[in-house]
C-alpha cells in the first residue's frame, strides 16, 4: 500500500491526463509539478508555456514559486512577454490550459474575483482573473485542478471570472466570442470529473480507492451527473511516481498544504 | 470618402488616465534626440511623479512594470512612499504583488501622504507566498475603486496604446462577469461575423520600470521574461527607468536587437543596483522570500486585527528611516544578498 497525500494525488492525476507532444499553458504550483512529472515519465516531449513569456523551458534550477519566477525561463526555446504567450494561445498553438480557482460551478465557470453581492463592496476579495480568464477562453481544452472542498464546488457563484460553459446553453461560448472548446476535466484529490457533451454539466468520472460516491457528494454543493457506464477508480501513483513528484518539490511548498475535510 | 458609422461611447465610459488624443499630443511635443537622462532617483520621482501629479487636473495614472513579483520597480516605489505628496493616483498593471501592496499599505498608514483612488488590473497577490492583504482590505472596504481584466486584457490595453490605436479586439472577457464591470464592450466583427471583445487602450501618465541594463539615454535591455514592459513604456507618456547596470551607448549599438525600450520613450534613467529587491531580477538575484514574508505577515495581521503598527514598523524600517534605497539594502545582511545572487544563475548581456 503506497502512502500519498491529497496534493500528490492531484499532481499525479493531472500528469496522467496530459498527452505527449502536446502544448500546455501552465499556472503556478501543482500544474508545474504535474507537467514536470509528465515530462519525466510518459510525456517527454510535452511543451510548456508560461504567461510571463517563457516557451518550452527545461526547468533544472528547481521548482519556481510563481509563473513569473525567473526559474520558469531556464533554457527556454523562446522568451518574450505576456502578449506573446496569450496571443499564441488565441492563435491556436496551445492544446491544454491548467486552471485553479477559488470557486467552480456545475458548468465549469470559476470565480477568482470576489464574494458578495456588490462588486464595488465585496465581503471577500480574491486576487482577480490573472491569466486564467484568457486560458479558460482560448486554450483548446482546460483542466481545473483543486482539492475537493465544499466551499469550492458551489451551486451558484457570485462572479464568473473565468468562463466555462456559462449557463449551459449550447452556443454560450460561441456567443461569448471565445475560441477554445472549454472545460474538459476537473481534477481533485479524490475524484475526477468531466463534462456532459449535451448538457455541459459536470459529470463524475473517477473516484479514488477507499472513497464512495457519497463521500464525493458530501464535499459538493451541487450534484454532478453520473455516467451510464459507471464510475471508474482513480489510478494510484506508484512509488517511482511519488519519488519523482517529491523530488520536484522537496520542501513541500505546494504538496504539503492542507485540504479542508 | 467612405461614410463612417457613428456609435456613441458606452454609458458612463471614462478614461482612467490620459486620452489617446492627449497622449499623442504629449508624445509629439516631447524631445526625441539622444540626451543624458541620468539623474538621482529622488529627482526622477520628484519631477515625473510628484510634480507631474500636482500639475495634472485628474488622477495621475501610474503604470507598473514587471509581473507579480518579477522585476518590479521597487526602488522607485520606495522613493514615492518616502517623498509622499502623491494624492488620488490610479494604478494600472496586469499582475502585481509587493509594489502595489506597499503603496496601499502606505495609504492605510497615512492617506494624507499617499493615496490611491483607482486600480485597473488583472491580479494582485504574492502567488505561493500569500495574498495581498492591503489590497484586499482596501477593496473590501471600498477605499479604492477597481476595474478587472485578465492578464492579457491589461497587456493588450497597453499594447493598443503602444500601437497608437484607441482600442484592441481580444477573444477573452466575453461571457464572464468581467464584461459587466469593466470598460470593454462585446461587438460583432464586421469581417468574420464572430463576436469579439473590444478593450480601450490604457495610456498611463507615467510608467515605472526596472530593467537590467540601460544606457544613459534610456535604451533598455530586458532579460528573462519581458512581462509587458516594452508595451507599457510605449503606452505611457513619461517613463522612469531604474537599471541594475548602466552601459555605454556603443554597447547598445553593437546589439540593437537586444533593445526592448527605445530611448525616446524614457525620461529618467537611474542606475540602482538591487532596484527590484526583494523580488526577483533575472541575471542578478532571486527572491528574498524571508523579506517578502516580513511584509506579507504584517499585512495579514493588519487585515485580521486592524492593527496598523506592523505596517508602520515595516515602512519606517525600510523606507522612512532610509535616505536612499541603498540605505534600505544596507539593512539586509550581506550573506543573504550573496545567497540571492547565487540562487539566480542567469547571465545578462552587458557588452
Amino acid at each position: 500500500m503506497v502512502e500519498y497525500n491529497a496534493y500528490e494525488m492531484i499532481a499525479y492525476t493531472s500528469s496522467r491526463l496530459l498527452k505527449d507532444k502536446t502544448t500546455v499553458f501552465i499556472g503556478t504550483g501543482l500544474p508545474m509539478i504535474a507537467a514536470i512529472h509528465a515530462q519525466k515519465t510518459h510525456a517527454p516531449n510535452i511543451v510548456l508555456l508560461f504567461e510571463a513569456g517563457s516557451l518550452y523551458p527545461i526547468m533544472e534550477l528547481g521548482l519556481p514559486i510563481s509563473v513569473g519566477d525567473t526559474r520558469v525561463g531556464v533554457k527556454s526555446c523562446v522568451m518574450k512577454g505576456l502578449c506573446m504567450a496569450f496571443e499564441l494561445t488565441q492563435r491556436g498553438f496551445i492544446d491544454y490550459g491548467f486552471i485553479g480557482g477559488a470557486e467552480i460551478d456545475q458548468y465549469g465557470n470559476a470565480n477568482a474575483t470576489m464574494i458578495g453581492e456588490d462588486y464595488s463592496h465585496p465581503s471577500v476579495r480574491f486576487p482577480g482573473s490573472g491569466g486564467a480568464g484568457h486560458m479558460a477562453a482560448n486554450c483548446e481544452r482546460t483542466i481545473f485542478i483543486m482539492p475537493l472542498e465544499k466551499r469550492r464546488f458551489c451551486k451558484k457563484i457570485n462572479f464568473v471570472t473565468n468562463i466555462g460553459y456559462g449557463d449551459g446553453s449550447a452556443d454560450y461560448r460561441k456567443r461569448a466570442g471565445v475560441l477554445g472548446k472549454g472545460p474538459w476535466r476537473v481534477v481533485t484529490h479524490i475524484a475526477v470529473f468531466g463534462f456532459d457533451e449535451i448538457t455541459k454539466k459536470i459529470m463524475l468520472l473517477e473516484v479514488a480507492p477507499g472513497y464512495t460516491v457519497d463521500d464525493i457528494l458530501d464535499r459538493m454543493d451541487f450534484e454532478p451527473l453520473i455516467p451510464n457506464e459507471g464510475i471508474k477508480p482513480m489510478s494510484e501513483p506508484m512509488p517511482e511516481d511519488l519519488r519523482i513528484i517529491r523530488d520536484i518539490d522537496p520542501e513541500g511548498l505546494f504538496l504539503k498544504r492542507k485540504v479542508e475535510e | 470618402m467612405k461614410k463612417w458609422s457613428h456609435r456613441k461611447p458606452p454609458m458612463n465610459f471614462e478614461w482612467w488616465g490620459p486620452t489617446p488624443k492627449e497622449s499623442r499630443r504629449i508624445r509629439i511635443s516631447k524631445r526625441k534626440d539622444l540626451y543624458d537622462k541620468n539623474m538621482s532617483l529622488k529627482d526622477a520621482v520628484s519631477k515625473f511623479i510628484v510634480r507631474l501629479g500636482k500639475r495634472n487636473k485628474r488622477s495621475l495614472n501610474i503604470g507598473i512594470g514587471g509581473f507579480v513579483n518579477t522585476r518590479l520597480p521597487v526602488a522607485i516605489t520606495h522613493e514615492m512612499i518616502r517623498q509622499g505628496g502623491i494624492k488620488d493616483i490610479t494604478l494600472s498593471y496586469q499582475s502585481c504583488g509587493y509594489v502595489q501592496d506597499i503603496l496601499i499599505g502606505a495609504m492605510l498608514v497615512d492617506e494624507n501622504h499617499i493615496s490611491i483612488r483607482r486600480i485597473e488590473q488583472a491580479w494582485a497577490g504574492h502567488e505561493l507566498l500569500g495574498l495581498a492583504s492591503c489590497f484586499r482590505y482596501a477593496i473590501e472596504n471600498s477605499l479604492i475603486e477597481i476595474d478587472d481584466y485578465s492578464n492579457y486584457g491589461m497587456s493588450a490595453r497597453f499594447k493598443a496604446a503602444a500601437m497608437g490605436t484607441s482600442f484592441i479586439p481580444v477573444r477573452d472577457h466575453g461571457g464572464s462577469s468581467m464584461q459587466y464591470v469593466n470598460k470593454g464592450i462585446a461587438i460583432r466583427c464586421p469581417f468574420s461575423g464572430d463576436n469579439v471583445y473590444l478593450l480601450p487602450a490604457c495610456h498611463p501618465d507615467v510608467a515605472i520600470i526596472h530593467a537590467q541594463v540601460a544606457d544613459s539615454y534610456g535604451n533598455c535591455r530586458i532579460f528573462g521574461q519581458l512581462c509587458t514592459c516594452s508595451e507599457l513604456a510605449l503606452a505611457a507618456n513619461y517613463n522612469i527607468v531604474t537599471c541594475e547596470t548602466l552601459i555605454p551607448n556603443e554597447n547598445i549599438r553593437r546589439y540593437p536587437n537586444l533593445t526592448e525600450i527605445p530611448w525616446f520613450a524614457v525620461d529618467a534613467v537611474v542606475e540602482q543596483p538591487w532596484g527590484a529587491y526583494p523580488v526577483t531580477c533575472w541575471g542578478f538575484y532571486w527572491y528574498d522570500i524571508e523579506h517578502l514574508k516580513e511584509w506579507i505577515s504584517a499585512g495579514k495581521e493588519f487585515r485580521k486585527t486592524g492593527k496598523i503598527a506592523p505596517l508602520e514598523e515595516y515602512l519606517n524600517k525600510y523606507i522612512f528611516e532610509c535616505q536612499t534605497f541603498d540605505d534600505c539594502i544596507s539593512k539586509i545582511p550581506y550573506k543573504r544578498l550573496r545567497r540571492l545572487i547565487e540562487l539566480d544563475g542567469h547571465q545578462p548581456i552587458t557588452v
